[in-house]
């Protein structure tokens, strides 16, 4: 083993004292002559004999010259230092080749690590709990389809239910994620945090270790224990200065005294998840009872026995939603229940995977050109080299030496553009890193070109390498050594198939920027459309702010109440204020969907329920808003709790809940939480808003008067005269005057809010053009790389042709036509296969319109027109050629 | 190329290296190769040139040492010897090549019908 370490250590090393040991070699064998002629002499032949003999018996010197370097070096390592030594000479002999191929790949190479920092964040981050794979998370499976309809959060009474009949599940524990504390820190303002309310085993069930402190230990969860908070670790840093005898100190959250028992390590941290704070999940029986079941709001977690496999946990947990189902058919008709490994519900959850995959497929498909258009270039430079290929294989180069030799050479350029991708991808990152901040749960997410993103930089180089070069090199260790010596350096004949090719290559290219501008454009202009959709309200001059009424201070309906009652006026006298209102959701932010019954309707099976949008909103909402109201009346002061109860509902529901009958007077029962909701009549019809900003839908939509069904989460809109930001200041002390303890959330002006709903769907859309204009240029650069390439070959035969009396116009009417075929077959394909893409985007972005019929002649035309661009430039340099010059070349 | 001349078998001409240089003491590369021929009757088919390889290897090894030195005849060689290591490796090959050697010739000694 000794021996052989010590041999190979020689062997590295001898290939740095190449020169000392050749001369060294030669001596030795000079002498061994020298020896043997004097021996042969001796034996009394002629001087001439002597020698011969001696040489024959030596055998060929050059073979044990080579056996000998064999012997001492490593062959392999020392083919491959040539290769590289060759390359590099290769490189830098042609400068200006270089820079185009380094270029072309670093662009291609740099779009794709940048698309795939954000695949190695978002998908490839794995949560750090103990074995994430065997944590599950349950869900239930909610019958109304909507966004993502198997991840919503469990009901309490099934939590129990669950985690006492199941026989898969080591340890289950239950997390309220959707909560907000207000923080009132020494002397601080108060300010509001998301937090989670969990169950006291669940960090357990994690495998999660407090970073400082404990964590939540049993019976914490009880009514009485649990005043104890545990902080994330960038509220401890950023609130706290990292101070480590916070333990067991006492802050203040919603008005009430908590003890901090614990930080969390700074690497928990679950995709989409952003609790700043944690506090015990306290369960009463109250959270038992059948009214209960209504309230979806739990994340379950839960820990798989040994041996137990996620395939046997979800058919005991379908089982169980199905009983529960059977026992419970007024509440859980229709409803199923899902069972996902943690890592895998965070990135479905997440719901991210289908627009990363398809910024994946572009950016590919942009790599592919980069490459097409680097083996363009390669292919024309083989044409230039097949003699110097020739010759070398003439001198015995094997086939699969020449192969390597320019497998080399491209991986080399590959690797230097893999480098300047590099920085071109830190830019890019960076750049998307502070664009990608339109919600908590995405700048949660640290993108940074962390070590997938290298060695994805060094497979795709790689990759981008053999795609490249891999097809110029087989081409070139097929080249026939006679032709190639023989034939003139211009003959046509070497060039036709070489560039055969590279019209395939290029026709392709052509293809593929017309599949992504239609793409693209497509999705442009759906995003346009939703942008400049009429809404049915108007969000300019608008100013909003959250409310979240903590129970410890606002603990019953008629302290909501009261205090809306005390702040409108409070806002209404605010200088430059106009209607004031509150609503349970903002305009166009998409209102939770309760069922609906009709008085005098037959009550439908689950799927053909009636579902509407619910919204609660104050007296003045639909002025404030300015929603227009189309018949009956809307709310005012009378309608309180003590007077019947009244709903407004929008046109859309009377299209199609009431059939267009007349509304007003009908009674309608929503199915909301609480105890058995009332029959409400109808006193009103406004216009219908659209569900979200970033999408065209018009749900059937009811308001509720905010007097006869408070809630304590709710927001504030404010019409103002002018900009609306500048009255923001006065509505966070009209507030503190009403409450000194309570948090504003998110104060901004309506367009803002807006613009952060759908900041994702323009970013994806901008950088979706960044692509396909990229992809526009490689194909330009592709076509007119091609066209020049083969005008340069050809300047004998178009010579020859404008000797003959061909005039220049003719010429240029060649050289067009021929890119022109090209550019008109790849556009077709192109187009043929974008045809089906209004399809494939109308699934993935549901509720985006895609039909834009012009797209498919503007862009061909566009196309066209860059490439006969392309085609130009050298087609004039063809018509200007003079055969004088020309034929004289030759 | 004669028929009659042994190839060598991998590795073998190492081990005759290595048993030359024990029987003759320090030797330069021509002597080695000489010694060889002689020794094996010039059944052996060895190009001279060969033996430098198997010398880069011994001495890689560390189980041959070189040095320039002045021949019998003045003139200038470089000379061979055996180290330590170099004779233990000796004795352990040359103890595998004569169970070898015998096993070879008793399987090919064989009679048809499996008697011997």
């Amino acid at each position: 083993m000794i021996d052989r370490l010590q041999q190979f250590f020689h062997r590295v090393t001898s290939i740095f004292r190449r020169k000392k040991l050749d001369h060294d070699l030669d001596a030795e064998l000079a002498s061994h002559l020298e020896l043997a002629i004097e021996e042969n002499l001796q034996r009394g032949l002629s001087p001439q004999e002597a020698r011969r003999q001696a040489l024959i018996r030596f055998g060929g010197k050059q073979q044990a010259i080579e056996q000998h370097r064999d012997a001492r070096g490593l062959p392999g390592l020392e083919v491959l230092i040539q290769d590289l030594r060759y390359a590099v000479r290769a490189l830098f002999k042609n400068p200006g080749f270089t820079i185009a191929v380094v270029i072309t790949l670093a662009l291609g190479i740099a779009v794709n690590a940048t698309m795939f920092s954000l695949v190695s964040a978002f998908l490839l981050r794995r949560p750090v709990v103990h074995e994430p794979d065997r944590v599950v998370v349950v869900t239930s499976i909610n019958p109304a389809r909507g966004f993502l309809p198997d991840t919503n959060p469990v009901s309490a009474p099934n939590y129990f239910a669950w985690r006492e009949a199941n026989n898969v599940f080591s340890d289950i524990s239950a997390a309220d994620e959707d909560r907000t504390v207000s923080l009132t820190a020494a002397q601080g303002k108060p300010q509001a945090l998301p937090a989670a309310a969990v169950s006291s085993n669940y960090f357990d069930v994690l495998g999660v270790a407090a970073h400082l402190g404990r964590t939540f230990s049993e019976g914490e969860d009880q009514p009485g224990r649990d005043h104890v908070v545990i902080l994330s670790h960038e509220l401890w840093q950023r609130r706290f200065g990292s101070n480590p005898s916070l333990i067991d100190s006492t802050i203040r959250l919603n008005r009430e005294n908590y003890v901090v028992i614990g930080v969390v390590p700074a690497s928990f941290r679950l995709l989409g998840f952003t609790p700043q704070v944690f506090t015990p999940l306290t369960l009463t029986v109250a959270d038992r009872a059948t009214s209960a079941r209504k309230d979806h709001n739990l994340h379950v977690f839960a820990r798989l026995k040994p041996g137990v496999t996620l395939e046997q946990a979800r058919l005991e947990i379908t089982n169980l939603a199905r009983r529960s189902e059977q026992d419970f058919p007024e509440t859980e008709k229709g409803w199923s229940a899902a069972v996902r490994t943690l890592p895998d519900f965070l990135v479905y959850n997440f719901g991210i995977r289908n627009g990363l995959a398809l910024m994946m497929t572009a950016v590919g498909f942009v790599l592919l050109m980069a490459c097409a258009n680097v083996a363009g270039l390669l292919l024309a430079r083989a044409t230039g080299r097949q003699k110097e290929l020739g010759i070398r294989i003439a001198l015995g180069a094997g086939r699969l030496r020449i192969v390597r030799q320019l497998l080399t050479e491209g991986l080399l350029n590959a690797l230097i553009g893999g480098s300047v991708a590099l920085v071109l991808a830190y830019w890019g990152i960076n750049f998307v890193a502070t664009k990608m901040t339109f919600n908590e749960a995405i700048s949660a997410v640290p993108l940074t070109l962390d070590r997938n993103v290298l060695l994805f930089v060094l497979g795709v180089s790689g990759f981008s390498a053999v795609l490249c070069s891999l097809a110029p090199a087989l081409r070139a260790s097929r080249t026939d050594i006679n032709t190639v010596l023989k034939a003139e350096s211009r003959a046509a004949s070497a060039g036709r198939s070489h560039s055969r090719l590279r019209t395939v290559l290029v026709t392709c290219e052509i293809a593929l920027a017309m599949f992504l501008l239609i793409g693209t454009g497509l999705l442009i202009r759906g995003l346009y459309v939703v942008e400049h959709q009429n809404l049915g309200f108007q969000p300019d001059h608008l100013l909003t702010a959250g409310i979240n009424l903590d129970s410890a201070r606002y603990k019953d309906a008629a302290q909501q109440i009261s205090f809306v009652r005390e702040i409108i006026p409070r806002l209404q006298h605010i200088p430059g204020a106009g209607t004031v209102a509150v609503t349970s959701d903002l305009p166009a932010t998409g209102p939770g969907s309760v069922r609906v019954q009709i008085k005098g309707e037959a009550d439908l099976s689950t799927n053909q329920a009636r579902n509407a949008r619910d919204e609660v909103v104050s007296a003045d909402y639909f002025s404030a808003a300015e929603i227009p109201v189309l018949r009956g009346r809307t709310f005012t002061e009378m309608d309180s709790a003590t007077s019947s109860p009244v709903v407004v509902v929008n046109q859309e529901f009377v299209h199609r809940h009431l059939r267009d009958q007349e509304p007003l007077g009908k009674q309608i029962r929503l199915d909301v939480t609480g105890p058995t909701p009332k029959w409400s009549e109808i006193v009103g019809v406004v216009a219908n808003v659209k569900n979200y900003s970033e999408a065209p839908d018009e749900d059937p939509q009811v308001y509720e008067p905010f007097l006869q069904r408070p809630v304590s989460s709710f927001s504030i809109m404010i019409r103002t005269k002018a900009d609306p930001n500048a009255l923001a200041s006065d509505l966070r002390s009209a507030i503190e005057q009403a409450d000194a303890d309570l948090p504003l959330l998110h104060v901004m002006g309506m367009p803002a809010v807006i613009d952060l709903q759908k900041g994702g769907d323009v970013l994806f859309a901008r950088m979706l053009g960044v692509f396909a204009l990229l992809a526009l240029i490689f194909a330009a650069i592709g076509i007119y790389g091609l066209i020049a390439y083969s005008v340069g070959q050809r300047t004998h035969e178009i010579g020859i042709r404008v000797a003959l009396g061909a005039g220049s116009k003719q010429v240029l009417r060649m050289v067009l036509l021929e890119g022109l075929k090209m550019t008109a077959i790849g556009a077709a394909i192109g187009l043929a296969a974008s045809l089906p893409l209004p399809k494939v985007f109308a699934a993935m972005f549901t509720g985006l319109l895609f039909s834009e019929p012009r797209l498919y002649f503007i862009v061909p035309l566009a196309i066209i027109a860059v490439s006969m661009l392309a085609t130009y430039i050298p087609a004039r340099r063809a018509a200007s050629v003079d055969p004088t010059i020309a034929l004289r070349n030759s | 190329m004669t028929a009659a001349k042994l190839d060598l078998l991998q590795g073998t001409l190492d081990l005759m290296v290595l048993q030359t240089l024990t029987a003759m003491g320090p030797l330069h590369g021509y002597g080695i190769a000489r010694r060889i021929e002689q020794v094996s009757g010039d059944k052996v088919f060895l190009n001279q040139g060969t033996i430098y390889a198997s010398l880069v290897r011994l001495q890689q090894r560390g189980w041959i040492s070189s040095e320039w030195g002045v021949s019998s005849n003045n003139r200038k060689a470089k000379f061979y010897s055996i180290t330590k290591k170099g004779r233990k490796q000796l004795s352990e090959d040359a103890v595998n090549w004569q169970r070898l050697a015998s096993v070879m010739s008793r399987v090919l000694g064989m009679q048809e019908g499996g008697e011997q």
